[in-house]
């Protein structure tokens, strides 16, 4: 049984220093067991402006067992599943503590964000590239962040619409901005000069 | 003179007494005449292996326990805490003490605090606040572990449940972020058992199951169904055992025991035997399939046109669809290419590989049918030396029929088994790289001379023994038991020497594969021999195999009892509760014979 009075305060406790931490949790139903949490896009880092959604399990140990937690938001990252949003983090699985909370354990994961390991890679392809090819990976990541992560910007289609309009076939639009990580006029310098 | 009750132990200590007595060089186990039928078909003296039983799991661990306690000065529970983390393993313990101190060796093991006194609750009116359930709480209702982390009750109590039931017993860390402390087992057990009294047995269990599960040197019978015991060695894990079940096996990959074969080449061996892999290379030898309907077609007769039920003709060389205009050398309209050639080549190797492994399986296979009809001959033979006890007679002693028969079961063993590391040894599958060509035939050639050797020793020493010298004249017995007697030290010697041939001269000279097989004892497998289930200092310093009738006194307060409830009592169990080895093996023809066969008895 999930201790709710502790998950209550919790929840209290976190949504306080909203503006501060860029981090918040809220219930997906009146279940406390099933929640949503919302982390920002580390500054200086490719996921920088954008929000990523996390869904969180609570099990019925918690918080002796420690939290599911998996990205709704789709993200490129060594760590984390770009099909599933998996996620491959320590204190999430045996370096659980129940002296550990959710807030915590967002934390830890938006520092994952900053700071990837690709040594213990959850998607292998993601970590590949950014071993071997890290400028590649930057854009991709940034791309993915451009599309799925921000809501309020003008969106990736919006740009494929307007580059597509100038007369560009809409598959190398697509191609372009991946390449350059959504930046709409970097994409129409390299679609005009070749 | 010990009194009556040490009955099981005498018996040992009075074989080992008397075969220790002898020159020992080849055949002691041949020639000593008993009035016991089990003891003369006990090979070890003062065997070093143990069988630990469910009883005696407590005392197995007892000696390591005050060893650490007494060099440390620890309370038990530490003392437990460290050797699980090290393994059970005392000289780890030692050598880091020296290496990188008291207080490495303590935080590495998850011990921060070693002096600390007991983890009491904290007397006090005030509350407190406990960081998991965020609740204000009294203050009495909280525990501090050694670590310093204090929190409270109901929150240790809901991990430790958590814990054990995910099967971490042994190592419970304490719930704050980072800190790596192995929480008190007094404190686990006092509070799970308050909410959970069979959660806090099973919490015991696996605590002294810890003693088999982490240590090298202790592994359970791998008997099925399971006896229930475990066995310990000394010093050598590579060797073969005897629980007290009868079950007989590699103490290293607890499979049958199979020496002079390497744990690899032998579950290389049983992995091949086992594989369908062999008939589809028999079919691809002798088959081809037809190009139009696919079935596999054999070819009859030397001609290359095979033609299939469907009618569909094909040339065998390279399985191409053709006419049936054909001679002997050409196919009309039809001419194979290169392709030809690789796949006959394929199928070549393929034909090569599979008649060298029926080569060896066929002499495998052999010696262990024989041996299992040799083991048949246990009754016939004692039938046999009745009638000559019978007879008035100046011959008295027939120990040597016994001794005969008990050395054919111990060279036809090794002789089955020395098939498969010839396969494995000579083969192109493991040691390609190992030396050359010419190196490995000479090898080769003098193993199989050994081998040979064995082989021509053993079939005789089988013929004599299967004789029926019951009904022969004294004369012609006393010739059978001069051919008995000298085949038994001979094949003896040549097994020893095939395994130090083995040892020595072919895996020793790997460099690259490491293949240990277990020596080889004249004696045969080893007994384990159970070790007493309770145990004090002064009965390690003596006689080893004595059993203390008295149960366990002093020292044995609160804190000094590992593991509390059940196993309190089972320590004071009287020797002869454990006296289960005699009902085993319906006497002496379990030793040695593979279990395949005892499961057909
Ligand atoms: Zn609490
Ligand atoms: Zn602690
Ligand atoms: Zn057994
Ligand atoms: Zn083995
Ligand atoms: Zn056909
Ligand atoms: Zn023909
Ligand atoms: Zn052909």
């Amino acid at each position: 049984m999930v201790d709710f009075s502790r998950v209550q305060k919790e929840l209290q406790e976190c949504n306080k220093d909203i503006n501060v931490s860029g981090i918040s949790v809220n219930p997906k139903s009146d279940n406390l067991s099933n929640l949503i949490g919302t982390i920002t896009g580390p500054v200086g880092t490719p996921y920088e402006g954008g929000t990523f959604k996390i869904d969180i399990d609570l099990p019925g140990g918690y918080p002796f067992e420690p939290p599911k937690m998996k990205f709704a938001t789709k993200v490129w990252h060594p760590n984390i599943s770009s099909q599933s949003g998996a996620i491959c983090l320590d204190i999430l699985k045996d370096q659980w503590s129940p002296a550990l909370t959710i807030k915590t354990a967002l934390l830890s994961i938006q520092a994952l964000l900053s700071a990837p390991a690709p040594d213990d890679p959850q998607d292998a392809v993601v970590a590949q590239q950014y071993l071997k090819d890290y400028q590649t990976f930057a854009n991709t990541a940034r791309y993915w962040t451009e599309s799925f992560a921000k809501t309020s910007s003008a969106g990736v289609e919006e740009k494929v619409g307007k580059l597509a309009e100038m007369g560009f076939p809409e598959a190398l639009v697509r191609t372009t901005l991946e390449a350059v990580g959504g930046d709409e006029n970097l994409a129409l310098e390299k679609l005009l000069s070749g | 003179m010990e009194s009556v009750e040490y009955i099981s132990s005498d018996d040992e200590n009075e074989l080992d007494y008397y075969s220790s007595d002898r020159d020992d060089s080849n055949d002691d186990a041949l020639i000593n005449d008993d009035d016991d039928d089990r003891s003369n078909w006990l090979p070890n003296k003062g065997s070093s292996s143990k069988v630990i039983t469910k009883e005696s799991l407590l005392a197995a661990q007892r000696e390591d326990l005050r060893r650490v306690m007494e060099l440390l000065s620890l309370r038990e529970h530490h003392a437990r805490t460290l050797l699980i983390h090290y393994r059970w393993d005392v000289e780890t313990i030692f050598a880091v003490l020296v290496e990188k101190g008291k207080d490495r060796l303590f935080t590495e093991a998850g011990i921060p605090n070693p002096e600390s006194h007991d983890p009491v609750s904290l007397v006090s009116t005030s509350t407190m606040m406990c960081d998991i359930c965020m609740e204000d709480m009294p203050s009495c209702d909280m525990t501090k572990m050694d670590c310093g982390h204090c929190f409270c009750n109901t929150c240790w109590t809901e991990h430790f449940i958590v814990k054990i039931n995910e099967g971490q017993s042994r190592r419970i860390r304490c719930m704050a972020h980072k800190c790596f402390a192995i929480c008190d087992e007094s404190v686990i057990r006092n509070l799970v058992s308050k909410r959970h009294p069979d959660l806090a047995e099973k919490f015991d269990r696996f605590l002294l199951e810890s003693y088999i599960e982490d240590n090298k040197m202790v592994k359970w019978c791998p008997s099925t169904p399971h006896c229930g015991n475990a066995i310990r060695v000394e010093e050598d894990a590579f060797c073969e055992v005897e629980c007290s079940c009868g079950n007989q096996f590699c103490f290293s990959c607890l499979c049958e025991a199979h020496s002079p074969c390497s744990c690899a080449m032998w579950q290389l061996w049983t992995k091949k035997c086992r594989d369908e892999s062999e008939t589809v290379n028999w079919i691809t030898v002798h088959t081809k399939p037809c190009p139009k309907c696919h079935k596999p077609v054999e070819k009859n007769g030397g001609c290359n046109l095979v033609s299939c039920i469907c009618g569909q003709a094909f040339c065998w060389l390279c399985g191409g669809a053709t006419g049936r205009d054909h001679t002997w050398s050409s196919i009309a309209g039809h001419s194979c290419g290169r392709y030809k050639e690789d796949r006959e080549k394929q199928s070549e190797r393929a034909k090569r590989d599979l008649y060298r492994y029926m080569h060896y399986h066929n002499r495998y296979k052999a010696h262990t049918d024989s041996f299992k009809q040799e083991s048949k001959l246990k009754e016939t033979i004692q039938g046999k030396v009745a009638i000559l006890e019978g007879k008035e007679s100046q011959l008295r002693d027939f120990s040597w029929v016994t001794n005969g028969l008990y050395r054919l079961f111990r060279s036809r063993r090794a002789l089955s088994y020395s098939y498969p590391f010839a396969f494995y040894m000579f083969g192109d599958e493991l040691f390609n790289d190992e030396m050359t060509k010419e190196d490995l035939e000479i090898k080769q050639h003098l193993f199989e001379d050994q081998q040979q050797q064995l082989e021509t020793n053993v079939e005789k020493l089988s013929k004599f023994i299967e004789e029926p010298f019951d009904s022969f004249t004294e004369d012609k017995i006393m010739e059978i038991r001069m051919q008995v007697i000298n085949l038994s030290v001979i094949t003896d010697n040549l097994c020893k020497k095939m395994y130090e041939c083995i040892e020595t001269d072919l895996l020793g000279s790997l460099q690259f594969g490491i293949h240990n097989i277990a020596p080889y004892h004249s004696k045969g497998i080893e007994k384990a021999t159970e070790l007493p289930v309770s145990w004090t200092a002064k009965q390690c310093a003596g006689d080893k195999r004595k059993r203390l009738e008295e149960p366990t006194t002093g020292g044995s307060s609160e804190s000094d009892r590992p593991s509390g409830s059940g196993s309190s009592e089972e320590t004071d169990f009287p020797a002869q509760k454990m006296a289960r080895t005699d009902g085993f093996g319906g006497g002496m023809f379990d030793l040695n014979l593979p279990a395949e066969v005892i499961d057909r008895n």
